[in-house]
């Protein structure tokens, strides 16, 4: 005979349980904070802001908002966009050529797979990479800039060191959960041939989480652009700088060909990506 | 003996390969070692004299509360200031940044369900699920086609702009309170949510979709009904994946004027009170790696089970 269906009430699931919970933090919260929904809208001058502010979106600067006083021999609008964008970007490639060495290297030793068919006292070791890993990437980039701005003052190199320390921690936490999730069966006959342990960890475990790795890097350079186009608040010469200028010099349109420039490369990188993905995948 | 050789060579040259992929790779290798070449970005820069004697300088003076400068330091002595400093702004600005991350995830997941839900293409066509609707393929001209791209294209436009450059215009505009804060880590994070809430639907299994929708189920019957129980444990994964994210940018936002954990970092380093600044600075990794922990724990609780 068939399992009569339940009729009476059911306990609550584990998704409704954490449904609720979540809710009732986030009401927790906006009493905590004291917010109230009257301060959504936007006052007087804030008001006047924001019509002025995004009516400018559509009409995005390619000169100078306000040439008077400038400089005659000052480079034109563009090209000073273009600087902006080329120092986010090289700032993001630095960045990230640090952090997958550094990510690649901390991944491998925090992978459970690397360890396998070896003495266990190395899971000490393992444990204390991961936990440095953790403590790498609980700190924001933002907040080691200005460690570093208050200890060497400011130099690219900064900026650059700011972004791959949390970026490393990142990829090497993602890489080792992307190593222990790849397929096994051919490391384990490589095993059962009698290869050593570094060989079946090389030849039959790596390559089958390398399409992976390399999908997650490139998502993480369109996350270090922004990182670095937010660095420009600090002082350094990236797009953020240029950005907050112009938009205390309230040259809107200014501000928004900045976006626009940051909206476009962003793309760029994400199609770049998701064209390389689906490669893989096939 | 070659004659296998052979074999494993024809298999090794028969092997997928992609000519964007190599390209990529090469392209990253070269951009990579031209930055160092020929930017000004320099790591031996941060070590010269002049930095390194900054750097001791920090190191020796700067970096200690001033009562525990040079022979007066002791372990205890730290640790007591340590307890003061966490008494008198530390806790509160801890428990505000939670606050501010905790509200803007669940807004951002509000909202991303909702631009999930819109943009994903196979609930948003002609006839969601129905046998002779093929999602990529064939005519895609009907206006829920439409529907579906534009809200792609919103959550790329959300999530192509950082937090902090959102948080940065809107404080403009809102004034101070910690709505601006919030609602900068929701639109990003409704960006990232909805893009991969649209990911989820795209990939659940069509069966039971189908049958509801052939049932006679309208669009909507079979969202509610089929599509949003489904969805659901994963989308409940990757809000806990985007909470730590959270967390992480909420204690920065504060630099902006905003009363999170940032905050009082400036305040600290606008008054020269570096120790101050450190030590708020360790709250805040304390305060993520926290949070690392409860979306880890929240996460494989989840997986366990519905």
């Amino acid at each position: 005979m068939a399992k009569p269906l339940p009729l009476a009430p059911r306990l609550p699931t584990r998704r409704v349980r954490i449904l609720t919970g979540i809710f009732l933090a986030a009401v927790i919260a906006f009493f905590g904070l004291g917010l109230s929904l009257g301060e959504l809208i936007p006052r007087d001058s804030g008001f006047q802001l924001v019509l002025e502010f995004f009516s400018a979106s559509v009409q995005p600067a390619f000169t100078y908002q306000n040439s008077e006083g400038l400089p005659s021999d000052i480079s034109p609008f563009l090209f000073k966009v273009g600087r902006g964008l080329w120092t986010t970007l090289t700032y993001a490639v630095a960045a990230m050529s640090l952090s997958l060495i550094g990510g690649m290297v901390l991944g491998l030793f925090a992978s459970a797979s690397f360890w396998e068919r070896r003495h266990p006292a190395w899971a000490t070791f393992r444990w204390t990479v991961r936990v440095l890993i953790a403590a790498m990437r609980s700190v924001h980039e933002l907040l080691l800039a200005l460690v570093f701005l208050a200890t060497l003052g400011i130099t690219p190199g900064a900026a650059v060191l700011a972004i791959a320390i949390p970026y490393s921690g990142t990829l090497a936490k993602v890489f080792s959960e992307m190593l222990d999730e790849s397929p096994r069966e051919a490391a384990d006959a490589l095993s059962y041939l009698g290869a050593k342990p570094l060989q079946v960890f090389l030849i039959g475990r790596f390559p089958r989480a390398l399409p992976d790795i390399a999908a997650y890097s490139f998502y993480r350079l369109e996350c270090a652009v922004r990182s670095s186009a937010v660095m420009g608040f600090f002082g350094f010469t990236t797009i953020g700088l240029y950005l907050r200028q112009s938009f205390e010099n309230l040259h809107y349109r200014e501000v928004w060909t900045y976006l626009y420039a940051l909206i476009v490369v962003v793309l760029i990188l994400e199609v770049w990506s998701a064209h390389l993905r689906r490669r893989f995948v096939a | 003996m070659s004659d296998r050789l052979a074999q494993v060579e024809a298999l090794r040259k028969s092997r997928p390969r992609s000519r964007l992929i190599r390209w990529s790779a090469m392209l990253a290798v070269v951009c990579s070692v031209l930055v160092w070449l020929t930017s000004d970005i320099s790591l031996a820069d941060m070590f010269s004299t002049k930095r390194l004697g900054h750097l001791d300088r920090f190191i020796t003076n700067d970096m200690l509360p001033a009562k525990l400068r040079g022979d007066a330091f002791t372990w205890g002595g730290l640790g007591d200031w340590c307890g003061e400093q966490f008494q008198l702004n530390g806790a509160r600005a801890m428990l505000a940044t939670l606050c501010i991350s905790v509200l803007a995830i669940v807004l951002a997941a509000v909202a991303g369900a909702m631009l999930g839900a819109f943009g994903a293409r196979n609930l948003m066509s002609a006839h969601p699920f129905l046998p002779h609707a093929t999602v990529g393929h064939g005519d895609c001209s009907h206006w829920l086609d439409r529907v579906a791209q534009f809200t792609r294209l919103i959550c790329i436009l959300l999530r192509a702009v950082p937090e902090y450059i959102w948080a940065y215009l809107l404080l403009a505009m809102l004034g101070t309170s910690a709505w601006p804060a919030v609602l900068a880590l929701a639109i990003h994070n409704a960006g990232i949510l909805g893009r991969l809430a649209g990911e989820t639907i795209e990939n659940l299994p069509s069966q039971p979709l189908r049958a509801l929708s052939m049932a006679g189920g309208t669009r909507r019957d079979v969202a509610v009904v089929g599509v949003f129980p489904m969805a659901l444990g994963r989308y409940l994964l990757y809000f806990f994946y985007r909470f730590e994210t959270c967390v992480r940018e909420a204690t920065v936002l504060g630099m902006l004027g905003v009363v999170s954990l940032g905050y009082y970092v400036i305040e600290a380093r606008a008054h020269g009170q570096y120790s101050t600044m450190l030590f708020l600075i360790f709250l805040g990794g304390l305060l993520v790696m926290l949070a690392d922990i409860v979306s880890d724990v929240a996460r494989r609780w989840l997986q366990k089970g519905i």
